[in-house]
Parts: C-alpha cells; sequence; structure tokens
C-alpha cells in the first residue's frame, strides 16, 4: 500500500519537459501556492472576520461579497506603496530580514506532507528538521529589527529571540514525545503509523494517556514560537508599537505578515501530523459504513490536513482575541518554569508507557 | 508549591471562560442588531448579536433634539445680531443695512408677524469652526437660527463649509444702502444710526427671494 | 566618579529582594538608553510624551512632558463669558463632558448664589453618572487594549454606544453636550427616558459581569496589574490624587460624599475602596477594581435617582437661569468627583464684567499624572504601559 499512495509523486518526479524536472518543480511549487492562497484567503481575511464577530462586529465587508476581496485589494494597496528604507537603517540587514524571515518559516513547508501523494521531500529527520530550521526565523526577526535602527524595532528583535530561542525546548520535548511514540522522525511515516480503520482512534493522541500533555505544551509553545497572542510580545503593538517591523511598509510588511501566516499554518500542520494523524481521516468504519475508506486518498488526504491545520489556526485566533499578554519576564516563567519541567515529565511519563505498558 | 498549582490551575479556568464567552459571541454572529434609534420602544431589545452599522447605507437615527449642521431660516431672522455676539467662537458673521420705511412691507414680517427691520446681506456661518454647543440657537429671539439633525456633511473644500444664508446678492445690498443714505438725506434723521455704515441711496426694489 | 555614580544608579532600582541584583549589576558595564515613548505612541493615550531612560527593559526614569494638546482654556476663558465657557470646559475631559459642565456650573452657581430646581439636580446627577459609566467604559476598555486584550475593548465601546445614545437623546450631541447650563440644564429629559435608562440598567448589568469575567478576573490580567505601580496611601495624598486613583490606594475620600454637593446626599452609596482581597491596595489592579465598582454603584445612582425624581408637568430647566450672569466681585472654588477624581474650578469675578476675569482648572488627570516618575521607577516597559493605562489619564483635561 506504501507504495501505491507514491504513485502520483512518484509519476509527476518523473516528468521531464524539455529535459527539465518540470515534476519536481510542481511538487515543490504544490505548498508555495498553497499558501499563498491560504495566507490571502483564509489566513488574514479569516483572521478579521473571526476576530470582527467575536467582536460583534462585521469585519470587512466592502470589497466584494461579504468583502472577500479585501485582502486582494490589501495586497494591491500594499504593492503601490513606496517601499522606504530609512536613511540610518543598515540597509543589507534591513532589505534581508523579511527575506530570511520569510524563507525561514517557509523551508519547514518541505517535509510537510500534503497527502499522501505530496510531500516536498520525506527526509527520514524531516521532524528534526522541520523543528530546526525555525529557528532561522530568529535570524531574520534579529535582522530586521537591527537593521531598522529603531529603538521599539530592537526591543522588538530581542524580544523575539529570547521568546523563541527558549520555546524552542519545551517544544521540542513535546514533540519528542510525539517521537517516541512513532519511533521515527520522517514526517511520511508518521501519517502511515497513525493509518488505521477506526480513524481517530489511530492517532497517537489517542494511543497513549499521557499524550494530551506534550499536546498542550507543543501547542502553547508554538503559539510563543509564532509570536502569537498571548505571546506577542515581540510585535506588542500596545508597548513596542510594532515591534521588530515597526519601519517597514510596502511589499516588505507585506512579506512579513505572510511568513508570520506561513509560520502558523506550519505549527499546526506539524502538531496535527505528529498528535492527530496528519493527512489520515478521522472518521471511523463503521461496520458497512467504511467512511474511513471512502475518505482516504491523495485529494482527501490533502483536505484533512489543511482542515486540522485550519482548525489550529482558528484556536490560535480564538486565543488571541481572548487574551491579553503576559509580560516579558511571565513568558520566561511560563517557559522554563512551568513548560519545560511538565514537558520532561511527559516525556518520561510516555517513555515508561511506551517501554512497560504498551 | 501550591501556589504554583493554583496559579496554573486559576490560569486554565479563566482563560477557559474568557474563551467561552468570545466563542460565544462568534456563534451569535449570525445575529445583527437593528437601526432602531434610541427613542423606539424596542431599542434594547434589539442588541443582542454583531452591532456594526454599515454607515453610508444604515445609520442610527439622529433623534429629534440633535444639534448638528447649523442652519439659519433667512425668511425669519430680523438681523439682531445676538447670536453672532453670544458664539464662543466668533463662526457667525452677519452684516446689517436698516430698512427704508417703504421697503417695509417688501422686507415683510417673521413667521412670528414680528417686522423686520433690517435686510441681512450677510449671513455666513463658518460650519468648519461651529463646535455646535447650540448658544446661539438659545438666543435667537425668533428661533430663526437652529442645528438641524444632518450630521454628515463632508464637503472635499473647506470653502464650501461657510454656508451664506444672507438674504440680498451683493448688488442688491448695493443698492439698498445708496437707499437708506438718500431716505437719510431727504429726512432731516430722527435716527441717527442703523447697525452697518449707511451709505447714500439710489433706489431699486428688488424684494428678499 | 565612575563608582559613584553606579552606585546611585544602581541603587536606583529598589526591588523587594532586590540585594543580590544590584550586586551583580555593579559588575556590569551597561549603558542606558533613551526612550522617547510618545507623543505618537498606541498607549499614551493620546498625545503623551514620556521620556525614559531604559536599561534593557527597565525604566530607570520616566519624565513625562505634556503640552501637545494644550488649547489655552483659561485664557479663553477669560475672552468669553460665562455661558460661553461651558462648551471649552466640555473639550476639556472630552469622555466626560457632562461631569465637567457640572463641576463647571457649581463653581459659578456658588458665586452667584443661586437656588437651582429640585428636578434639574436630579437631571444632572443622571446625566454626569451616565457620563461617568460611559468614561469609565472607555478607561477600562483602552486599559485592556495595553494589556494586549482587544475584545473587551470593543464589548466596552459597545456598551458606551448606548449611554451615548441616551445622552444625545437628551442634549442632542454625543460627545460634548453643553447640557448643563449655569443656571439649570438645556433640556428637560425626553418622554419616555426614564423607561429606556432602566432597561439600559438592566441591559448593562449582565455585560458588566461578562466583562469582570472576560477581562478583570482573568489570570494573565491579574498577573499584569496585581502589585504593578504601587502607590501608598500618604505619597497619594501628597501627590494630590484624587478620583479612583486615591480610592485605589485605598483611601476613602470621595467629593460626592466629602462635600455633599448637589443631592448626593440624598441617595444611598458608599465609596468605593477596593477591599485587597483580589488585590494588594495601591496597585494597577486596585484602580481598575474600583473603577469596575464605580461603574455599578453609578447604575444604582441612576436607578434611585430615576426613582426619586419629582415628576413635574411642562418643567422648564431654564427657569431659573439668570438672564445676564454678572457675578459680584469676588472669588470661588467650585469642584466636583469627576471621573478621573477632582474636578475644580477657581474663578475670580470683578463685579462688572459678564466674562470671568480668571478661571483656573484643577485638573485631576494632570495632579494624577505627576506621580508618574515615581510610579515609574525600575519598572519594565510593558509595566510602564500598565501604569500609564490604570492613571487613565484624557490629554485634553492635562494639557487643557
Amino acid at each position: 500500500m506504501n507504495a501505491s499512495l507514491n504513485t502520483w509523486s512518484d509519476a509527476l518526479s518523473e516528468l521531464y519537459l524539455f529535459g527539465l524536472p518540470i515534476g519536481l518543480v510542481i511538487i515543490a511549487a504544490v505548498p508555495l501556492v498553497f499558501i499563498a492562497l491560504y495566507a490571502l484567503t483564509y489566513g488574514v481575511y479569516g483572521e478579521r472576520k473571526i476576530s470582527a464577530f467575536m467582536q460583534d462586529r462585521l469585519g470587512p465587508m466592502e470589497v466584494g461579497k461579504w468583502g472577500i476581496l479585501q485582502t486582494l485589494a490589501d495586497i494591491l494597496k500594499l504593492l503601490q506603496k513606496e517601499d522606504i528604507v530609512n536613511k540610518s537603517a543598515d540597509k543589507f540587514l534591513f532589505v534581508i530580514g523579511p527575506g530570511v524571515l520569510f524563507v525561514g518559516s517557509f523551508l519547514a513547508f518541505a517535509v510537510l506532507p500534503f497527502g499522501p501523494a505530496f510531500i516536498g521531500a520525506d527526509l527520514n529527520v524531516g521532524l528534526f528538521y522541520a523543528i530546526g530550521i525555525v529557528a532561522l526565523e530568529v535570524v531574520g526577526i534579529l535582522a530586521a529589527g537591527w537593521g531598522s535602527n529603531n529603538k521599539w524595532a530592537l526591543y522588538g528583535a530581542i524580544r523575539s529571540v529570547a521568546q523563541i530561542v527558549s520555546y524552542e525546548i519545551p517544544a521540542a520535548i513535546a514533540i519528542l514525545c510525539g517521537a517516541m511514540m512513532a519511533g521515527t522522525l520522517s514526517m511520511q511515516q508518521f501519517n502511515l503509523l497513525q493509518q488505521g480503520e477506526y480513524g481517530f482512534i489511530h492517532f497517537f493522541l489517542f494511543q497513549n494517556p499521557i499524550a494530551w500533555l506534550p499536546f498542550i505544551i507543543y501547542f502553547i509553545a508554538s503559539l510563543a514560537e509564532t509570536n502569537r497572542a498571548p505571546f506577542d510580545i515581540p510585535e506588542a503593538e500596545s508597548e513596542l508599537v510594532a515591534g521588530y517591523f515597526t519601519e517597514y511598509t510596502g511589499m516588505k510588511f507585506a512579506v512579513i505578515f505572510l511568513a508570520e501566516y506561513g509560520s502558523m499554518f506550519m505549527v499546526s500542520a506539524i502538531i496535527s501530523i505528529v498528535f492527530l494523524g496528519g493527512w489520515n481521516s478521522p472518521l471511523p468504519n463503521i461496520g458497512p459504513l467504511a467512511l474511513n475508506d471512502w475518505t482516504t486518498g491523495p485529494v482527501w488526504g490533502a483536505f484533512w490536513i489543511v482542515m486540522k491545520g485550519f482548525f489550529f489556526i482558528f484556536i490560535q485566533m480564538w486565543l488571541r482575541w481572548t487574551l491579553p499578554r503576559l509580560r516579558v519576564d511571565q513568558l520566561m516563567h511560563l517557559c522554563w518554569k512551568v513548560l519545560t519541567p511538565f514537558a520532561f515529565v511527559a516525556f518520561v511519563l510516555i517513555a515508561v508507557w511506551e517501554i512497560y505498558v504498551k | 508549591m501550591s501556589e504554583y498549582f493554583r496559579d496554573i490551575g486559576s490560569g486554565i479556568t479563566t482563560i477557559l471562560t474568557g474563551m467561552g464567552i468570545t466563542l460565544r459571541h462568534f456563534f451569535n454572529a449570525v445575529k445583527r442588531k437593528g437601526d432602531a434609534g434610541i427613542d423606539e420602544d424596542n431599542y434594547f431589545s434589539q442588541v443582542d448579536g454583531l452591532v456594526t452599522l454599515q454607515y453610508p447605507r444604515e445609520a442610527i437615527p439622529t433623534p429629534e433634539i440633535g444639534r448638528y449642521r447649523l442652519y439659519n431660516d433667512i425668511d425669519d431672522c430680523i438681523g439682531c445680531n445676538q447670536c453672532a455676539r453670544a458664539c464662543p467662537i466668533d463662526c457667525i458673521a452677519i452684516e446689517t443695512i436698516k430698512v427704508t420705511k417703504d421697503d417695509l412691507a417688501v422686507c415683510g414680517k417673521t413667521s412670528g408677524g414680528q417686522q423686520k427691520r433690517f435686510w441681512v446681506p450677510v449671513f455666513d456661518i463658518d460650519v468648519a469652526q461651529c463646535m455646535t454647543c447650540g448658544i446661539c440657537s438659545a438666543v435667537c429671539p425668533t428661533e430663526c437660527l437652529y442645528h438641524t439633525q444632518v450630521s454628515d456633511f463632508s464637503e472635499f473644500s473647506r470653502d464650501n463649509l461657510i454656508y451664506h444664508f444672507g438674504n440680498l446678492t451683493k448688488l442688491e445690498a448695493e443698492s439698498k444702502r445708496k437707499k437708506l443714505e438718500e431716505e437719510k438725506k431727504s429726512a432731516p434723521a430722527p435716527k441717527p444710526k442703523p447697525k452697518p455704515k449707511p451709505a447714500p441711496e439710489a433706489g431699486s426694489d428688488k424684494d428678499s427671494m | 566618579m565612575q563608582e559613584l555614580e553606579k552606585a546611585e544608579y544602581s541603587s536606583v532600582r529598589v526591588t523587594p529582594k532586590g540585594e543580590d541584583r544590584v550586586i551583580i549589576e555593579k559588575d556590569l558595564s551597561s549603558e542606558e538608553m533613551i526612550l522617547n515613548m510618545g507623543p505618537q505612541h498606541p498607549s499614551t493615550h493620546g498625545v503623551l510624551r514620556l521620556e525614559c531612560k531604559t536599561d534593557g527593559e527597565v525604566v530607570i526614569e520616566a519624565e513625562p512632558y505634556l503640552g501637545y494638546l494644550h488649547r489655552c482654556f483659561e485664557k479663553h476663558a477669560e475672552m468669553v463669558d460665562y455661558p460661553g465657557v461651558v462648551p471649552f470646559v466640555d473639550r476639556m475631559d472630552y469622555l466626560a463632558s457632562m461631569n465637567n459642565d457640572f463641576a463647571f456650573c457649581i463653581a459659578v452657581e456658588k458665586l452667584l448664589d443661586i437656588e437651582i430646581p429640585r428636578r434639574v439636580e436630579f437631571i444632572r446627577v443622571i446625566v454626569s453618572e451616565l457620563n461617568r459609566i460611559a468614561s469609565h467604559l472607555v478607561a477600562i476598555g483602552t486599559y485592556a487594549i495595553d494589556l494586549g486584550a482587544f475584545t473587551p475593548f470593543l464589548f466596552c465601546f459597545r456598551d458606551r454606544e448606548h449611554i451615548l445614545n441616551l445622552l444625545e437623546w437628551t442634549s442632542g450631541a454625543r460627545m460634548l453636550y453643553n447640557y448643563i447650563l449655569i443656571g439649570g440644564v438645556a433640556y428637560d429629559l425626553p418622554q419616555g427616558f426614564k423607561k429606556r435608562t432602566l432597561e439600559f440598567v438592566k441591559y448593562f448589568r449582565p455585560k458588566a459581569l461578562e466583562l469582570q469575567k472576560l477581562l478583570t478576573e482573568n489570570e494573565i490580567f491579574v498577573k499584569r496589574t496585581k502589585g504593578i505601580g504601587m502607590m501608598p496611601a500618604e505619597v497619594a495624598i501628597n501627590y494630590g490624587w484624587s478620583g479612583p486613583m486615591l480610592r485605589g490606594s485605598g483611601v476613602d475620600w470621595d467629593l460626592r460624599k466629602e462635600d455633599a454637593y448637589s443631592i448626593y446626599p440624598e441617595l444611598d452609596f458608599k465609596v468605593c475602596v477596593p477591599d485587597g482581597k483580589s488585590s494588594d491596595i495601591g496597585d494597577s489592579l486596585s484602580r481598575h477594581l474600583v473603577r469596575a465598582m464605580e461603574m455599578e454603584q453609578s447604575l444604582d445612582i441612576v436607578e434611585q435617582c430615576l426613582e426619586m425624581m419629582p415628576e413635574e408637568e411642562g418643567f422648564d430647566p431654564k427657569a431659573a437661569i439668570p438672564k445676564r450672569i454678572r457675578p459680584k466681585a469676588g472669588e470661588v472654588y467650585g469642584r466636583a468627583e469627576n471621573p478621573r477624581g477632582e474636578l475644580g474650578f477657581y474663578i475670580q469675578s470683578d463685579g462688572k464684567s459678564t466674562k470671568p476675569l480668571r478661571c483656573k482648572a484643577r485638573s485631576s488627570c494632570f495632579v494624577n499624572l505627576s506621580a508618574m516618575k515615581e510610579l515609574s521607577l525600575g519598572q519594565l516597559i510593558p509595566d510602564l504601559v500598565a501604569i500609564i493605562g490604570s492613571i487613565d489619564i484624557v490629554l485634553g483635561e492635562v494639557d487643557r
């Protein structure tokens, strides 16, 4: 079965046009197109609408039906804006910052399996790569913050670096719990291991009585890693004006935003792959109703992982529009004194479960 | 240590409470508040759900008493100048010309039946300056100066925000002035001074619209 | 010399358990950074500018600079006659215009020594208490937004809208009312005002509870505000604090009780002082709690007033307004409880003119803000934002 799953991608990767590996390019381009579309439609528009509904507002309503083209209009506006590089900025760092940030958030998409057939690179250390490559974002943020030569931007950058680096520890330990349950670091393998006719029962979250703990810890840590509220202190608009992108205008600003929404989806995809079965259908086969079989396949796979990702993004937005922001020291307190010890506890308990009980 | 766990516990419960509230609002978003005014009986029975009104198409009605754009009903204005004096920011500019005896009938009466004794060639209100305090309308003896319910009167040019209410054109004003002057010359001046500067006269009787 | 300087500056940061910290930081050579916060900063509530000396995220010193919204109120007041001052008074604390008018009219009426009809007093108290709720809603909402919670802010504004509608219905304007005039009010209450206001009270109570659950009880909010910006009662009194700020420090002081002006002595209400259970007395959370409590209290007062208000057919609210306001020579200081504290007007009259010879406004925000330097000592930047928010300044009143 494993082989048959990849027939689509195999066929694509062997597709050569004029001697060029067009098929490979298409496989790589699928997530790229997806992220752009998603960031345009669901990301920004969805965030605006969700926040509006939670706050008894209507949100964007003017451009298109229910304002559905609002983001497009915004992008057009941003494209027309003057691209200002302020005089005292470090030009090289200032320009390169958003690029690195965007690439950093985007590189992890290479190992995300969008269904049984779509995966950029099925690395045997895919999960490790996905956590590791996020650290590249830090470089972009620091470059942007330092290059702006603005005090607020510098504060934002420093806060962000401290935050992302710290939160990688509980996040990584929580993810390791998942890796322990799977016994592999390959992203595609994770999905295959959580396949089964009973649907969600096979997901790691329900395979282990303690799995909810690393699941929650990773979710909280991922909020901090993507600078989302209540951990949005690097861009805390009421404290630091706009944090590390205070000085950015036009498309550079848009790129930073795109990167934020990109990494939001990325962490949501990782959490759903590690704990919630990735592209596997959550529906079980009930007797003659073979719901699981009906909802499995390359297209269904893409559907499920995107839906799961969107679900977590919805929770991220939901949290953002509910909670106040933490303070810097409270953030660190939460990371080092709450999440990290609990992550270790979860790690040990899951290890014990995997070795002795299962 | 117990405080540590209590903090975590209360953190989780209060966050969940908050999330419950926002989620309730999220699901309540299928309903929308209507645009009933505060003076309507159903005002408070229609406020659950989304409250935004899409302004140019929907708006809360301004109450009857609403003090917005200043308007002068020049037909009733007797040119007493009280409003201009009362205005704390001097946004009303008035010029008056005393009505000559033969013109009194032409000038007419206010709706209250009071004989108007002044032409008002200039009655300019700079609504860009006006702070809608309502002091001018309070002192107006004929109640011809009042704030209307029109709250949106934006303009592209600032000059358009100076409203001219005068009841004479420049030419007419000039002729009335001359007429007054003439009258004063002919009659051996029982009354020395009308409000603005008097000038020699020459007849022409256009009436005030 | 260098040693001395360093020692001085490390001793500035007085933290409760700061002994080790001071010693450690003596060895580190670090540079201070001057950080200009405002006048275009999202959380300085207008055009306040704070010049902060920072060491990392720690604010060593914050000096407020004012005057960006200075509109010469006091000079203006000398140029226009007494009724003409009222609209300018409106524009001082634009979030609580009714209360401003009330304070100014109290001062002038004291100078004129005139009797106010009883119904007018009730109307005045009702509208100013409604405006107090509106003002506190803005204070609480913007405080939430300072701390990063956006949703409570919009909930507050949604409810404030109803109060503005009520007041517009009464006075004709939404924010700058010019409703309370010297010797009376501009219009009588509209038909059905009592019913609608009682409906509002009924509508608002559950919303206030929801706000409390969403914001005040939230653990993150509590952690952000509890113990931040501590102000002991004696220091607060010495700074001349008043209003919710002073009550937040645990001082039982409310001009509505102390001065017992208007019909407040007939009403049944208690001065809101935090009990110290959920907050440390004198911190930002206490001040926030006082505001939240005062909203409830104002609702009670409005209810009581509507109950007690004498109904008069064909009542003329302008009956007691003097034809020509020309007070006898003399001076007066009239004050009232503004949502932000004691708002007082000192007026001098020469007895000849219809214009005040001198009009000095004692602005509550200005006085409250003067303690900023002391409050900001050794706080983090996010705490500084929390402290500014808890002072609840309206720059229109600070600069006048």
